[in-house]
């Protein structure tokens, strides 16, 4: 791949010049199609064993299974790319959210934002004391209350059915 | 009255008819007995086990075992017992280790990552909101009352709470899961590195394995989500009820370093009890609430296999583990640890090896048996939910949690055992805290304080107070209840210390005391002090001129057995006349002493030493 040096300086005159040229794209990504792709080579095992992981259905013949062993090497090889670049001291981003101090602090959990559940506690004893969660029924009317059988394909009274292929021994 | 249109179910789902005493008092089971008590069939996290024929009633399965057994001790007397055997020749040799997961359910409102309610026998499929029910675009709200029970678990586990941890993703596909992945804390768990002390008064008759305390290492206390409820329909239709996906669970990891079975079963029983101790739970093994899976491997004694060995977060040489899964007793915990052990060794030591299985344990069973080999191994790909956000606990609420845990129970037995003001037995200790969910420890006492305030002055009466309210509260107000729910008014603390104090004071005959408490305990409205007024119960004392004519009585009565005392020597017959003196008058106000010294007056006898 392509790496540009943004290090140079740059004169304003050669300002149209060097931003005339693209100095990478996106196609270093893909792997070249002219040479074989430096991924290891993935076994028509492999690519069963995940599709059974992943609960996809195998491919029908030899043809569709050449396609998803192409595309799945391609894939690799795109990961392979972006495992070049240098990622020590940074932390892996897992979700696009606000992870400055201040939003921490307003995300930390504090006894105000206990309050109303430990107040629904009693303590009971009068030697020794002991902790009590108020059991009465809490109204979850508000989530609780759809349809929750009505997508379902398969019912028999109130539960859902799953039929298992093996029956019992 | 019911509304007619609800069936029974429903109704008897609404906690308000619920007797809640009831539901909250699960009896703890003593090591290795089994109880007739119902078991709902759970599968939890099965990974794929696929349906067993251990769905019978539990009540019908421990009544099979017990039936095998005596059919198998009638054939071969006394081998049955070989591999309880703690003498086996074997385990000289071999050295078994044992690491425990277990999962408990815990004491919340609502689930885990949805406001649905939590519920123990509702109607099937009617506290499930969408993200329950895995609806596509529904998204997880963490509860964040839910972390309340499980700080409280893992502070009585003495673990340190992290300031932040994560939720990940761990993926497969069973049909009590319908997100096909449960939410969990693989990374990074909420807690870490804690311990629990199994004492010798955690054990079953009192005797430690090990000789003395152990401490059992905990690895990591996480948070994570409970699967649907299957019935099974044979042959291979399941009826799911979602009410239980995401309750929210704690898992607790201990280290190997456990070596024996009485000592992992002991362990499981501890750690439900001191889930139970701190409101974490409300429902323990016998109830579904809470089940272990264990690790086992066994190693030679005298061989070191370092390098070669297996390791475990520091727990080194280990031998090749198998996971034994969905251990439903302590009973089972214990058996299932026995018949895996022994078959590890027969395998070893007929020059085989041992494989990294998953198996599974029938009650009843002789051995494990395969659900899983190595390569049915399950590849979860655990990856970090990135719709969740970290968990961050700030540390007032750790400090307040940590301050307002109620008292476990190691430190009530340690306080009644060691301190002056109780003295009781370690049996009475740990008797008397099982009891009706700690209600009796607390009339206890009360007793105890309301007697130590009428005896303030008295130092030597005061002393025994605490063993004598033991006595009067474990058996003989226990006694009375035997049948009956408890309940602190049917006779009031004060009432029993009244008693008790009369006792002390020798105001009133032993016999009369336990009277009294029975009339209390059957209704009689009036206080101690007027039912010993109006029944003339005060013990009279003969004073010194009534033990002199008694005695005098009596001797002229029997001049033969007179003859015998002084012209034959035979002294010994003085004790006849004192039982006579005793028989002839009220309970209790002859005192043996006192009547001895009399009558050796009167026959001229020496007085007796007294051995002091």
């Amino acid at each position: 791949s392509s790496k540009s040096s943004i290090s140079e300086k740059v004169h304003p005159k050669d300002l149209e010049q060097l931003l005339s040229t693209p100095s990478w794209s996106v196609e270093s990504l893909l792997p070249p199609k002219t040479q074989a792709p430096k991924a290891p080579k993935i076994s028509s095992q492999q690519l069963h064993h995940l599709l059974r992981l992943s609960a996809l259905p195998p491919p029908e013949n030899a043809e569709e299974e050449k396609k998803m062993l192409d595309t799945l090497s391609a894939q690799l090889h795109l990961v392979g790319e972006i495992q070049q670049v240098d990622t020590t001291g940074v932390k892996p981003l897992r979700a696009i959210r606000d992870e400055t101090a201040v939003a921490e602090e307003e995300q930390t959990i504090t006894l105000e934002t206990l309050k109303d559940a430990l107040a629904k506690e009693t303590i009971v004893g009068k030697h020794y004391k002991r902790i009590q969660r108020n059991i009465d029924k809490v109204d979850a009317t508000n989530v609780e209350s759809w349809d929750v059988l009505g997508s379902a394909e398969k019912k028999s009274g109130n539960y859902f059915v799953a039929e298992s292929e093996r029956p019992l021994e | 009255m019911l509304a007619p249109t609800r069936t029974a179910l429903s109704a008897f789902s609404t906690r308000q008819f619920l007797c809640q005493r009831c539901l909250r008092r699960a009896k703890p089971q003593p090591l290795a007995s089994a109880s007739p008590a119902r078991v709902p069939r759970r599968n939890f996290q099965t990974d794929g086990n696929g349906p067993s024929k251990d769905d019978l009633p539990f009540r019908k399965v421990l009544k099979d075992v017990a039936k095998q057994k005596k059919k198998l001790s009638r054939e071969n007397p006394g081998s049955s017992k070989n591999s309880q055997k703690d003498k086996d020749p074997r385990l000289e040799k071999w050295e078994l280790t044992v690491g425990i997961e277990i999962h408990a359910e815990l004491n919340t409102a609502r689930k885990l990552f949805s406001s649905a309610a939590t519920s123990i026998n509702a109607s099937p499929n009617t506290h499930v909101a969408l993200f329950d029910s895995a609806f596509p675009g529904s998204q997880p709200q963490f509860q964040v009352e839910t972390l309340i029970p499980a700080l409280r678990a893992a502070l009585a586990l003495n673990c340190d709470i992290q300031h932040k941890s994560t939720f990940d993703r761990k993926h497969y596909f069973y049909q009590d899961q319908p997100a096909g992945y449960q939410i969990t804390q693989y990374y990074e768990p909420f807690a870490r590195d804690g311990h629990v002390t199994l004492y010798p008064h955690d054990f079953p008759g009192g005797v430690s394995p090990e000789g003395g305390p152990v401490t059992i290492g905990i690895k990591q206390v996480q948070m994570e989500q409970d699967t649907a409820k299957t019935v099974l329909q044979p042959p291979s239709t399941h009826l799911l009820d979602f009410n239980r996906v995401s309750h929210p669970l704690v898992e607790i990891i201990t280290l190997p370093q456990l070596h024996h079975p009485r000592t992992a079963a002991a362990c499981v029983r501890k750690i439900q009890a001191i889930l139970k101790d701190v409101n974490a739970v409300t429902t323990g093994m016998e109830m579904g609430g809470l089940r272990a899976d264990v690790n086992v491997s066994v190693r030679e004694r005298n061989i070191s296999l370092g390098s070669a060995g297996h390791s475990y977060y520091g727990v080194t040489g280990l031998g090749q583990r198998t996971e034994i899964k969905n251990l439903a007793s302590i009973k089972a915990v214990e058996e299932a640890i026995i018949a895996e052990r022994d078959r590890q060794i027969e395998l070893l030591e007929g020059g085989g090896a041992v494989e990294g299985e998953t198996r599974g344990w029938t009650l009843g069973s002789k051995t494990t048996r395969r659900l899983r080999g190595k390569e049915g191994e399950i590849d979860y790909r655990y990856m970090p939910d990135p719709d969740i956000a970290p968990v961050i606990v700030g540390t007032a609420v750790v400090e307040h949690l940590q301050k307002t845990l109620p008292r476990l129970s190691d430190d009530c037995i340690k306080m009644l055992v060691d301190s002056k003001e109780y003295q009781l037995t370690s049996k009475d200790a740990s008797t008397l805290i099982l009891l009706d969910d700690g209600d009796r420890l607390d009339y206890y006492l009360d007793v105890v304080q309301k007697l130590q305030s009428a005896f303030s002055g008295n130092q030597k009466v005061f002393d025994r107070v605490g063993k004598a309210a033991g006595n009067w509260v474990l058996m003989e107000l226990g006694g009375l209840f035997k049948n009956e729910y408890w309940s602190e008014s049917r006779v009031p603390s004060s009432e029993l210390a009244s008693i008790i104090a009369h006792v002390l004071r020798k105001q009133i005959t032993g016999r009369t005391g336990k009277l009294l408490l029975s009339t209390k305990f059957d209704g009689d409205t009036r206080s101690v002090e007027q039912i010993i007024a109006d029944e003339d119960m005060l013990l009279q004392p003969l004073s010194r001129p009534e033990y002199i004519s008694l005695a005098e009585k009596l001797l002229q009565e029997k001049s033969d057995m007179v003859q015998d005392i002084i012209e034959k020597g035979q002294h010994q017959k003085v004790k006849w006349f004192v039982g006579q003196m005793m028989a002839r008058s009220a309970e209790g106000a002859v005192e043996p002493g006192s009547a001895e010294e009399v009558l050796r007056e009167l026959l001229k006898l020496p007085p007796v030493e007294q051995p002091k």
